[in-house]
């Protein structure tokens, strides 16, 4: 999850207090959010294409830049320093992740304006055309929603705000940029109407955002480094969507990057923004959410025509939607005694809009709550509205009998027979390597295990299937030690058991001896003493296995009908796993878990 | 006054030199164990015989294998040979030659920085100019001071005043050359080779009184230490005067088997949820994604379904979905809500993302299949089980780790009732203090994050999220009243009881740890 760091000077300015950082955190942790502890940041400042960046004083400078692939000799220059509140981002609550945003949150939270928060949209004076090449396959990008917003002068700090909102947008609701994108551009530089087509990857040349050399779409995606990022979104289309303004002037190149020559810098005031995408719903709710958040932050937003082929649309549609919900659904649900006259005040303290009767209500949200799906989601808001530290904790007062699972009662019965037997119990992981829990023991890895596809540890890709390496791997880390050195686990080989079926799990106990008069005799005396205080018998026979010496191990077969394995191990196995005494070792399966 | 014979032999000693005596010592040449030499002595000081005289020594006790890590084997002196091959290497690289040296890369980086034979540069492991000069032979200071202290025949042939004695004294370092100041700070951090404790040492010196009194004593007839079967059984015991012990001294550990400090927190914790009246359960640790998913209204592009953070199975590649009517109602709320007054999440349900093999990443997966088999109120289950991550290994991370998951199906189940039992669970862990921020999963609301007061760190720690089941998961499964649900991890409680910063101890099976770390609770 991205981490942001909000202004606390800013966010105060927003909301005309001047609560403490700490005051901060504590808040919006009320609130729901991740909050994490208050930083420093340090702000530094591309030479080349002038787009600020910020870091953790703590951390180092940068040298290369991330937008326009900038790298330098030296440090970035630092151009200032800011206290910002940290905080985790909820993919689900997207409305969160900028000052705008949180200080429309904290508003109601403290009470300084409540309510369903209004948004006037301008009528539409420019005009989107939206090509039908979009609709097809080899150009696929089909939906577009559009915005003019307004707002005061841009500062460095405000612009900053808005590249850190657009890319976390890209993250939460875009899915890095594949569900919906968001460019962001200077109106004063544009010409309207504005046409979405698109092109052939090397028909058009434009300047990339950083970059005062012009180039083709499909150079862009080999040597720009957000062409190079966000490549594998265009790889597979033929012509590639492309936003140009009545004179040809290239907006951008969705969703990889905007022109440099229509991008937004100090002092723009109306901005341009238009969202595209796979999905109608996260393009309008990427939309949705950015413009809202700006409007906080003192923007005022105008519509836009959008001209399909054979159809016309105006966005923004900020309307709030509306649910219904049941004062005493929500009573019985969050388990405290919830008065219709506190209910009312809680929504609105939520930013939420309330009207009906006692027990029905309607509830309005507005529309970049996209997380609303139920009347749950409302009963959460007011869970949090009424405080969590308020609630009046109990517990369910009917009657169950617990009952524990027979795999840990035989367990536990075996973990006391071996503490009683001088053995350590050990806890070693399920995750492993061929290399440990096959070759090392001189065993061919065989079709009976799990096997891991994508793990970042590329060579722990084998589940266990025996308890076996965990107890090798102990006899290793303590080779050094006095011996003798006894070792049991206690834990779950996992059994692979063909095609499409669940693997099988078996609570087994493993044992081992490490010593210069260990051997089989010691091991069988172990399995017999478990079996007869477990007050199980079996039948051995010898067995032969690579594992263990010949002529001195066995299999057994319980009266239960489960198997036991005991030995001496190879010695090629002592030199593989680095000991120096012989090792008996013995594993029985106790019970069937899965 | 009559004396028992070894005793008599003590006070002899003691009258034949005008020096000190060292309580061991005496001990030792009299033939006497140290804690009746200490009874003698007391005895004498409290008749006025002899004045004892205390001193308080640092005592520097190596471990077992202390000098055959020390002659060849210290963690940064086996990895500095194979930096010095390359000049430097990437961290991740370090990781995977350390793990076949069966090296810590943090002692690595720790010591080699500390003895200045290599550096961290950004993301790469550079050897030093020291570094590079480092051979099999060259030995530098601290490592022949920690060879000189480690090795005790060593020190038989360097310092005769010790007499054979295998134990050395912080104060008898000067001697030998070596700064005792500089030890106590190698070994601050580097407690495995060698320990420093404090010992007493005791001094007796005759008196004039004493010197009178001991030349008329004479030896008393039958003294012992130990009782035989056969002294007992003839009844010879009745003239049998058994020695006094000094029953103050401290006496030596023993090794104990014990139970492993992670199994016994799981153990508690199962404990405390089955006094509560909780049922267990399991579910298979490769799991089909439909239960630890699609069944809790995770969006299939939900980024914690990503190849980044869940183990996908290569095999078996797929599992069996459960009746094609619980799978389509599950489809349906997916999509659109189904019937459960949801909007849903409005995109295309694929059965075959629902197939996906993956190492359950949370036992709610355990817990949901619970609910699903029997959906009837009033149910309260619990589970303790491994739960996996795609993560590298590292102090903080391990790949798996332990959940309590656990459920409570009741007709007057609400929030409130969900927090104060999982505050009931804490208190029997012995946690007194927790509290609750609200907080997000896609399969709770409200959902909340438990934290729990650390008095000895005084701080709060979050260990778990909880909620009440949305409707989106339990209506499919044939289940109308509201179900509380919380997944509660345990490593990190485990860390906080055993004061342990690196994660992997616990899965790491040092037998010195496991002997000297205390159970407690």
């Amino acid at each position: 999850m991205p981490v942001i760091g909000i202004s606390v000077k800013y966010l105060n300015a927003l909301l005309k207090t001047s609560l403490s950082p700490e005051e901060l955190t504590e808040t919006l942790g009320q609130l729901g959010c991740d909050a994490d502890e208050p930083a420093d940041i340090a702000i530094y400042e591309c030479p080349q294409c002038r787009v600020p960046s910020e870091k953790l004083s703590q951390e180092e400078a940068p040298r290369r830049c991330v937008i326009c692939g900038h790298e330098a000799e030296s440090d970035f220059p630092s151009i200032g320093s800011d206290k910002v509140v940290r905080l985790d981002l909820l993919p689900a609550r997207s409305d969160l992740f900028d000052p705008g945003g949180l200080s429309r949150a904290l508003k109601g939270y403290l009470e300084i304006e409540t309510g369903l928060p209004h948004y006037h949209v301008e009528t539409p004076e420019i005009r989107v055309e939206v090509s039908p090449d979009l609709s097809l396959p080899q150009s696929y990008r089909p939906f577009i929603a559009c915005a003019v917003v307004t707002m005061p002068p841009l500062d460095g700090l405000l612009l900053r705000v808005l590249m850190k909102l657009q890319e976390n947008l890209h993250w939460g609701i875009g899915r890095n940029r594949k569900l919906s994108s968001i460019g962001v551009y200077d109106l004063d530089t544009i010409t309207p109407p504005i046409f979405y087509g698109a092109a052939s990857p090397t028909a058009t040349t434009f300047c990339p955002l950083g970059l005062s050399k012009p180039m083709t779409a499909a150079e862009i995606l080999e040597k720009h480094p957000k062409g190079i990022a966000y490549a594998h979104l265009l790889k597979p289309l033929s012509a590639y969507p492309l936003l140009r303004d009545s004179r040809g002037q290239v907006l951008s190149l969705p969703p990889i990057i905007n022109s440099n020559e229509t991008k937004v810098r100090i002092g723009t005031t109306r901005l341009f923004i238009d969202v595209t995408g796979i999905t109608q719903s996260d393009v309008d709710k990427s939309l949705n959410t950015f413009i809202t958040s700006l409007s906080e932050m003192g923007g005022h937003v105008q519509a836009v025509i959008v001209r399909h082929q054979d159809s016309e649309k105006i966005t923004p549609d900020l309307e709030a939607k509306e649910i219904q919900i049941h004062l005493d659904k929500a009573h019985k649900w969050l388990g405290f005694d919830l008065k219709a006259s506190d209910l009312v005040r809680y929504l609105e303290r939520m930013r939420l809009g309330a009207h009906g009767r006692s027990p029905v209500y309607y509830v309005k949200y507005p529309v970049y709550r996209a997380d609303i799906k139920h009347e749950v989601d409302i009963f959460e808001d007011i869970a949090i509205a009424h405080g969590f530290a308020n609630l009046p904790l109990h517990m369910v007062s009917t009657m169950t009998v617990g009952e524990e699972r027979a795999e840990e009662k035989v367990s536990q019965t075996a973990r006391q027979i071996m503490l009683g037997m001088g053995f350590d119990e050990i806890v070693s992981l399920t995750l492993t390597t061929e290399q440990n829990h096959f070759t090392k023991l001189r065993l061919t890895p065989g079709q009976e295990h799990v096997m891991l596809l994508n793990s970042k540890l590329s060579d722990y890709n084998v589940v266990r299937c025996h308890l076996w390496t965990g107890l090798m791997e102990s006899l290793n880390k303590n080779r050094r030690k006095a011996v003798p050195q006894k070792f049991f686990e206690l834990g779950n080989a996992i059994i692979y058991s063909g095609e499409e079926k669940i693997p099988r799990e078996e609570r087994r106990l493993a044992f081992c001896i490490i010593g210069p008069d260990t051997g089989y005799a010691e091991a069988r005396a172990v399995i017999d003493t478990l079996l007869k205080d477990l007050r199980k018998s079996g039948q051995y026979k010898p067995l032969e296995h690579p594992t263990f010496i010949g002529g001195r191990a066995a299999e057994l077969t319980t009266s239960d009908g489960y198997k036991a394995y005991l030995g001496e191990l190879h010695p090629e196995i002592l030199e593989n796993f680095g000991l120096g005494f012989p090792v008996a070792l013995g594993e029985l399966t106790l019970a069937q878990a899965i | 006054m009559q004396v028992r014979e070894d005793q008599h032999r003590l006070f002899q000693l003691l009258c034949q030199s005008k020096q000190p005596w060292d309580v061991q010592e005496l001990a030792q040449q009299a033939g006497m164990d140290q804690p009746m030499a200490m009874g003698t002595v007391t005895f004498a000081q409290h008749e006025g015989w002899v004045t004892v005289s205390e001193i308080e020594r640092l005592e520097l006790i190596a471990s077992d294998d202390a000098n055959a890590r020390v002659c060849s084997e210290l963690p940064e002196r086996q990895f500095i040979y194979v930096l010095q091959k390359y000049g430097k290497m990437a961290l991740q690289e370090v990781a995977q030659e350390a793990q076949k040296l069966g090296l810590q890369v943090n002692e690595i980086i720790k010591w080699g920085t500390q003895r200045g034979w290599l550096q961290k540069q950004g993301r790469e492991l550079v050897v030093s100019e020291a570094g590079k000069k480092i051979t099999p032979q060259l030995h530098d200071d601290d490592e022949k001071m920690f060879r000189l202290i480690c090795d005790a025949n060593w020190r038989k042939e360097k310092l005769p005043e010790a007499k054979g004695e295998a134990r050395i004294f912080l104060d008898q370092l000067p001697a030998l050359g070596i700064d005792p100041e500089r030890v106590r700070e190698l070994l601050k951090n580097r407690a495995e080779l060698a320990k420093i404790k404090s010992r007493t040492q005791r001094k007796v010196t005759l008196t004039d009184k004493g010197r009178a009194a001991i030349a008329s004593l004479s030896v008393a007839c039958e003294e012992k230490n130990q009782l035989t079967s056969e002294d007992i059984l003839s009844g010879n015991w009745k003239k049998i005067s058994l020695r006094p012990y000094d029953v103050t001294l401290a006496a030596e550990l023993k090794h104990v088997s014990k139970i492993h400090p992670l199994q016994k927190i799981i153990q508690e914790a199962r404990q405390a949820f089955l006094q509560m009246g909780f049922t267990e359960v399991v579910s298979p640790q490769a799991e089909v994604s439909f239960w630890d998913f699609d069944a809790l209204f995770q969006p299939q592009d939900h980024p914690s379904r990503d190849m980044q953070d869940t183990f996908y199975l290569k095999r078996p590649k797929e599992g069996p979905l459960p009746d094609a009517g619980l799978v389509e109602k599950v489809r349906q709320t997916h999509q659109n809500g189904g019937t459960t007054g949801s909007a849903g999440w409005g995109y295309q349900w694929k059965p075959q993302e629902a197939r996906k093999m993956v190492m359950r990443t949370h036992t709610t997966a355990t817990t949901v299949r619970a609910l699903a088999a029997d959906p009837k109120p009033p149910r309260k289950v619990f589970c303790v089980g491994r739960v996996f991550r795609n993560e590298t290994i590292d102090f903080k991370h391990l790949p798996e780790f332990h959940q309590v998951d656990g459920i409570i199906i009741d007709n007057s189940a609400s929030f409130c009732a969900l927090l104060g039992t999982l505050r009931e669970f804490y208190r029997k862990m012995g946690f007194s203090e927790v509290k609750f921020k609200p907080s997000f999963f896609p399969y709770t609301e409200p959902s909340a994050d438990v934290l729990v007061w650390m008095p000895q760190k005084k701080t709060w720690l979050e260990f778990g999220g909880c909620g009440v089941f949305r409707p989106e998961v339990t209506e499919p499964l044939g289940c109308t009243v509201p179900v509380l649900a919380w997944g509660l991890g345990l490593e990190r409680l485990a860390m906080m009881r055993y004061d342990l910063n690196d994660i992997r101890v616990l899965y790491g099976s040092d037998l010195d740890w496991l002997q000297e770390v205390s159970l407690c609770q």
